[in-house]
């Protein structure tokens, strides 16, 4: 072995220094690869917990998009426990793995004392805690909880909180600005005709196309509700009664179907849920409608690029409706099962009491539930601690709240809703439509013909209200 | 000398063939009980139920989840969708694997290095394989577009994944990717067990290739033939990663599966009783294999 190294020119020496160089190297690598800076005016608060805690807390969650979230999550929540007197372990899986493990770990009734998914687990309502204390408890020491969040996670029909909502994330439309400028609206387009009429331009001058998504992912889903919703159509209205088949929603899909025709390919038909991120740091799309996580992966990746993407609130409807949903939404649940409940409200009652380190920390990706437990949130904003040029460019997102919904809107977020929401029954139906395999009326009414159905089972368990 | 007496009695129960292979079969049966029989059961209780992954809790409802999706169109599409693709692709892993097998039976130079690389599609993990063909079929950088631009033979992409019909492709070529090297090796089992004085015989007698290949080689390995395509077969059906990594079922519903759909409907979804009830519909096709299964084997043993 030895005298084989030696003859090759490399001692085990020689071999251990290498590896040595190349651990640094790629270190180095790594950290040049977050984006820099960072928030400095954040301090951290321990909230004494009401009791007596002991004993382990495991926690469930994603894999946050951003990678400098989890970094710091893992060992400030260790810290907490450690301060506490609690053992705390968070296990991160990837986001479309959550409802599969959770499903199991309710199946054998056993697993982690917190599970955060990132739709609303209104399904899970039967096996888990009613966190109608907690989030009273939060209203009272944080003030009032956003109105999206609230929807996502309180069932008005059995009158109980299934899950407790810690955040949100906005979900604005992302532009590459230099395509934009060449025809004209440097600030990208503010209503959907603009978007059909200068989008269609752009792909017919630029050879570049939109980026809608009309596929069995997130991104599309979340698509296919903020055209319906900014037409004025909707799944259900405020009371649980399923509306959805209107001319409002009629005529968003037929305006869907044109869209396709005029500014986009076959490939939005297949893509997953960094599809359209790739497409937009790559220069093959010139609007999409994302976080603002294809953004600062650019930031990293490709600077010249970042600077290029610019952001537009929701684009106004016909009437002049301009909605988005939520693009995710962090909801924590106890289950029944959970061995550890009172240690698990606590976690949570500090993690919202030091939610400026988890917006800060998720580089502005994650917004807080509740608004005043991150003051400076409007700040960064406006100057974007994470180096943004102009420093203002995310600016727009301080009123992202008025413009924002929950999947349900404007309902709660029910089972139905949330079972709707992960057969992907929206995006396929968008997607029939501007395929050209059913007209609109008909791509509406083959949706309606799935979406009752859905609705009468959940309500015939109990956990959706309205009329059959 | 109880001691010695002790191990004596034991040699003695080990001995007989009616302890010793109920031991020897035990850790197979527990293994079936517990990861297919269970489980299987467990699937049909829960179709004659209205559990839901939030609640475990047990109403019996008769067979309406059956009723409920048979009349689910993406139900129906995923049930031809399963048949064509599996019907399809064990077509193209016959032929392939066939030619395959009698190529690598031959002696020519680096054959072990060729059966190596042939190999590695079958102990590549099959999720691992699908993405690694995601990135192939991708709709902006797949190398397939970029050699066939190269090539002055197409303008712009493909969107493999995009358009329903080379969706359904994609898939099955992927399918026909991972099971040929299986299928090859069996048949090439098959063909080593050929006694060679058969095909002396027939050269004597003026037999060329074809005349060999119909008239010996393709009758005597026809059951092993079996045995693989039907294998291959079993593995294609009930395969959810390739087409869950792919497509997620699309475009719209163009590459959906029942495992797939079984996975959106029941897990995704929240709806358990549903899921299981569309899984169930894969259990009397994969019988039936399994019944063409051992009674290929049975005529390999006959033979």
């Amino acid at each position: 072995m030895d005298s084989n190294s030696q003859a090759s020119g490399w001692s085990r020496r020689r071999f251990i220094q290498a590896s040595a160089g190349l651990t640094v190297l790629i270190a180095c690598g790594k950290s040049a690869k977050e984006t820099g800076g960072g928030a400095t005016d954040v301090t951290s608060t321990l909230v004494q917990p009401s009791k007596k805690l002991s004993g382990d807390l495991k926690i469930l969650q994603w894999s946050h998009f951003v990678p400098r979230h989890d970094k710091w999550f893992d060992p400030w929540a260790a810290d907490w426990g450690r301060q506490v007197g609690v053992n705390v372990t968070v296990d991160h899986i990837g986001l479309a793995d959550i409802p599969a493990r959770a499903a199991a770990e309710f199946s054998a009734n056993e697993g982690h004392d917190l599970i955060e998914f990132l739709s609303p687990p209104a399904a899970f309502e039967p096996s888990v805690l009613d966190l109608s204390d907690l989030n009273q408890e939060a209203e009272k020491r944080f003030g009032k909880q956003l109105a999206l969040c609230t929807r996502s996670t309180y069932n008005p029909t059995t009158k109980k909180y299934y899950g407790f909502c810690h955040g949100w994330v906005p979900d604005p439309g992302d532009y590459r600005k230099s395509m934009w400028e060449k025809v004209g609206l440097p600030n990208g387009p503010t209503t959907y005709q603009e978007l059909l009429d200068v989008g269609g331009r752009i792909k017919r001058e630029q050879g570049v196309q939109l980026g809608i998504g009309m596929s069995n992912e997130l991104d599309s889903n979340m698509a296919a509700r903020a055209i319906i919703w900014s037409f004025g159509g909707s799944i259900q209205d405020d009371r649980e009664n399923v509306v959805f088949n209107s001319p409002q929603t009629i005529e968003a899909v037929d305006y869907m179907a044109r869209l396709f025709k005029a500014t986009m390919t076959d490939e939005v038909f297949a893509w997953n849920a960094a599809s359209n991120n790739q497409g937009l740091i790559a220069g093959s799309l010139s609007y999409i409608l994302n976080s603002i996580s294809a953004y600062r992966t650019a930031q990293t990746a490709s600077p010249d690029v970042a600077n290029d993407v610019f952001f537009t609130p929701p684009l106004k409807g016909p009437r002049g409706v301009a909605l988005a949903s939520e693009h995710v939404i962090p909801i924590y649940v106890i289950p029944k099962h959970a061995k550890n409940p009172d240690a698990a409200r606590e976690f949570i009652l500090n993690l919202v009491a030091n939610y400026a380190q988890a917006t800060n920390n998720s580089e502005l990706y994650t917004f807080p539930a509740f608004a005043q437990t991150v003051p400076q949130l409007n700040g960064w904003l406006e100057n974007d601690p994470y180096g943004s040029q102009p420093a203002n460019k995310l600016a727009f997102l301080k009123d992202a709240e008025k413009w924002s919904t929950t999947i349900g809107h404007p309902g709660p977020a029910n089972a139905a809703i949330g079972e709707i929401f992960d057969t992907f029954i929206l995006a396929k139906m968008m997607a029939r439509a501007a395929r050209g395999e059913l007209s609109a009326r008909d791509a509406v009414i083959d949706a309606e013909n799935q979406i009752k159905p859905i609705f009468q089972r959940w309500r015939e368990r109990g956990l959706v209200g309205g009329k059959p | 000398m109880s001691a010695v007496r002790a191990t004596r009695r034991r040699r003695y129960l080990f001995d007989r063939d009616g302890v010793l292979a109920p031991m020897m079969l035990l850790p197979s049966v527990v293994y079936i009980v517990a990861l297919v029989a269970v489980p299987f059961f467990l699937a049909i209780a829960y179709s004659l139920s209205d559990v839901t992954v939030g609640d475990p809790s047990f109403d019996y409802v008769g067979l309406r989840n059956f009723r409920a999706v048979l009349k689910d169109p993406v139900f129906r599409r995923s049930l031809t969708n399963s048949i064509f693709i599996t019907a399809v692709t064990m077509v193209l892993v016959l032929v392939l694997a066939k030619i395959l097998a009698l190529v690598l039976t031959r002696d020519f130079r680096g054959k072990w290095g060729v059966r190596f690389l042939i190999l590695l599609p079958w102990t590549t993990p099959v999720p691992l394989a699908a993405i690694a063909w995601l990135w192939m079929l991708d709709s902006l950088f797949s190398p397939i577009d970029w050699t066939l631009r190269r090539l002055g033979l197409l303008e712009g992409n493909l969107h493999w994944l995009g358009n329903s019909k080379l969706a359904v492709a994609s898939v099955i070529t992927v399918q026909v990717w991972r099971i040929v090297p299986l299928a090859a090796v069996i048949i090439m089992a098959g063909l080593a067990a050929i006694p060679q004085d058969i095909n002396d015989a027939a050269e004597v007698d003026g037999a060329g290739f074809w005349r060999k290949l119909f008239e010996i080689t393709i009758p005597l390995t026809l059951p092993v033939t079996a045995v693989a395509t039907l294998f291959g077969a079993v593995l294609v059906f009930t395969d959810m990663s390739v087409v869950y990594v792919l497509t997620r079922g699309g475009p719209v519903d163009a590459t959906q599966i029942l495992p797939t759909w079984a996975f959106f409907r029941g897990i995704q979804g929240g709806d358990l009783a549903q899921g299981a009830a569309v899984a169930l519909f894969l259990f009397p096709l994969l019988l039936a294999m399994a019944v063409l299964i051992l009674r290929s084997v049975r005529r390999m043993e006959v033979l």
